[in-house]
């Protein structure tokens, strides 16, 4: 669905993302991951159309796409969920949604687009006429995911989902972005709750000073020596938590 | 008593005038984040084009209106598209560029007033339309310019406020508004809208020209003042807020109406000002801005 080949870019003359090669294959959850400042924001950037790329190429549903304006990138069915604190704070919570469904001419598809995201979150239905600068940090995250699916997009890219979230919470919205992606969604989740996208995840990248230091099955990974030193502070991965997904 | 309401009445409908064109000012300001003082101009040319639409195809008075706010508004989107968007290719985008915006502005400024100087000359000419009979309100009578003024700046603002809130593309415009990066992951066409945005905000600015010119003369240097008691009325009202532009510019004409006619009618020019140190010393962000504006 998306291949990425040796992705080179960066801001300004700053390089930062060193040749990053990673692959995304329809219907799975792919987790990339990594510290701060490794380059898995810029990445996004770079998928997203944000920043355009040195060198390289990104092949998504068999077309480059690389360099692309943003809402090309979009109208193709890529579609970048950003963090919670990204809602409009002074729109409500359905105008938020609505302008996830910016590319959709079609009233139909629009109405369609609400509709699955009250399915998925009926606590936006409840809201939608609040301003979402009003809402809580779980309810802003699920706003951005509700947003994402409006276009009905064929892949999205999740931008730290449990980022600034209670672990009750993280819990919930990971349990609803496995719903998403069995319902036929295909998935590259940013991530530094490692064990938790690992646990999610089929298919894991750890990203370190601008390429990919580490690759493979999620389930491989979690139990990976290198991984759980690095990333899991050494502890083993919980059964509970896995269960409760 | 009588007298006073006179003076009320007048100077809210002046007040609609410098409305409109602090609307656009505001729009242009929250859209791009950069002052436009190249408006005055957009307003003067305004009223030219909607002499010109009077005098050689005679149309009716609301046709010479939207016909000038669709021509206006196709310069504003001309003048955005190869010259102000040339300065943002130096990077940083709008909020760095704004700078250099604000001189361009100016240059703009000067150049559009020379364009129409060698067009149309120098001379201040009537705009000869009539709108019948004054209009009796109660024991005043008012000329029926004036309440044109009124009824059409009321249906451009409830059209603005229906297009900004009930439409998709109004809705892109409050994004890109807010944050140009986001609205770009909304798959939104940001370079559009801002031509938009400047359309828009060109249009307002040509209407109120088209609507002052029955009761004042066309001329080439009628925007400078215009320009600046608009900013004064935007910077009352908040600058960048939409409803604070309205207030400010009501606010402004009833002051300057009411000084005209208690104090004195020649130092007209002065009283909104005196009306803005006071404002920004009771409230220095403007009745209705908040004192940092926050782009998340």
């Amino acid at each position: 669905m998306l291949t990425t080949t040796d992705v080179v870019g960066g801001y300004g003359s700053v390089q930062i993302l060193n040749g990053v090669s990673l692959k995304v294959v329809r219907g799975q959850i792919v987790a990339l991951l990594g510290g701060n400042g490794t380059g898995k924001s810029t990445m996004l950037k770079v998928l997203s159309g944000l920043i355009k790329p040195w060198r390289g190429s990104i092949v998504f549903d068999g077309e480059r796409i690389d360099g692309m304006r943003p809402d090309r990138i979009v109208r193709r069915g890529l579609v970048q969920v950003t963090q919670g604190k990204e809602a409009y704070p002074a729109m409500t919570v359905e105008e938020n949604l609505l302008l996830g469904a910016h590319v959709c001419t079609d009233r139909a598809a629009r109405a369609r687009g609400l509709a699955r995201a009250y399915e998925y979150f009926p606590i936006l239905k409840e809201r939608r006429r609040q301003l979402s600068g009003t809402l809580s940090g779980g309810q802003l995250q699920m706003l951005c995911i509700g947003r994402g699916l409006m276009s009905e997009p064929k892949m999205m890219l999740l931008d730290e989902p449990s980022a600034a979230l209670a672990p009750q919470l993280v819990l919930d919205i990971f349990r609803t972005i496995g719903r998403i992606c069995r319902d036929g969604m295909t998935l590259l989740m940013v991530e530094q709750n490692v064990r938790m996208a690992l646990l999610l995840a089929e298919y894991g990248y750890v990203i370190k000073d601008g390429v990919i230091h580490l690759e493979g099955p999620a389930e491989k990974m979690i139990n990976d020596d290198a991984v759980r030193l690095s990333y899991l502070g050494g502890t083993v991965a919980g059964r509970d938590e896995k269960m409760a997904l | 008593m009588s007298y006073f309401i006179d003076l009320v009445v007048v100077g809210l409908s002046l007040g609609m005038v410098y409305a409109l064109v602090a609307l656009g000012i505001s729009l242009i300001y929250s859209g791009l984040d950069v002052v436009h003082f190249a408006h005055g101009e957009i307003y003067m040319f305004g009223a030219v084009i909607g002499l010109f639409l009077y005098d050689e195809f005679h149309l009716p008075f609301p046709l010479v209106l939207l016909g000038s706010m669709i021509l206006t508004g196709l310069l504003g989107v001309f003048i955005e598209r190869v010259f102000y968007r040339r300065i943002l290719r130096t990077g940083g985008g709008y909020t760095v560029a704004g700078l250099g915006m604000v001189i361009c502005g100016f240059g703009m400024s000067i150049v559009l007033q020379n364009v129409a100087y060698l067009i149309w000359g120098p001379k201040a000419r009537p705009f000869p339309v009539t709108f019948g009979m004054p209009v009796e309100l109660g024991n005043i009578t008012l000329p029926a310019a004036y309440v044109w003024i009124v009824l059409a700046a009321l249906v451009l603002m409830a059209a603005l406020h229906i297009f900004l809130k009930k439409t998709r593309l109004g809705l892109a415009v409050r994004a890109v508004a807010g944050n140009k990066e986001i609205a770009y992951l909304m798959g939104i066409n940001v370079p559009l809208t801002i031509s938009v945005i400047f359309g828009v905000a060109c249009a307002l600015g040509a209407a109120a020209g088209v609507l002052v010119a029955p009761i004042n003369y066309v001329q080439v240097l009628m925007g400078t003042g215009v320009l600046i008691k608009a900013f004064a009325a935007a910077v009352i009202g908040g600058f960048g807020s939409l409803p604070g532009a309205v207030l400010g510019g009501l606010l402004v004409g009833v002051t300057e109406s009411l000084g005209a006619g208690y104090l004195s009618g020649s130092y007209k020019d002065i009283y909104a000002f005196i009306l803005l140190i006071f404002v920004l010393m009771v409230r220095p962000a403007g009745v209705f801005g908040v004192l940092v504006k926050v782009k998340a």
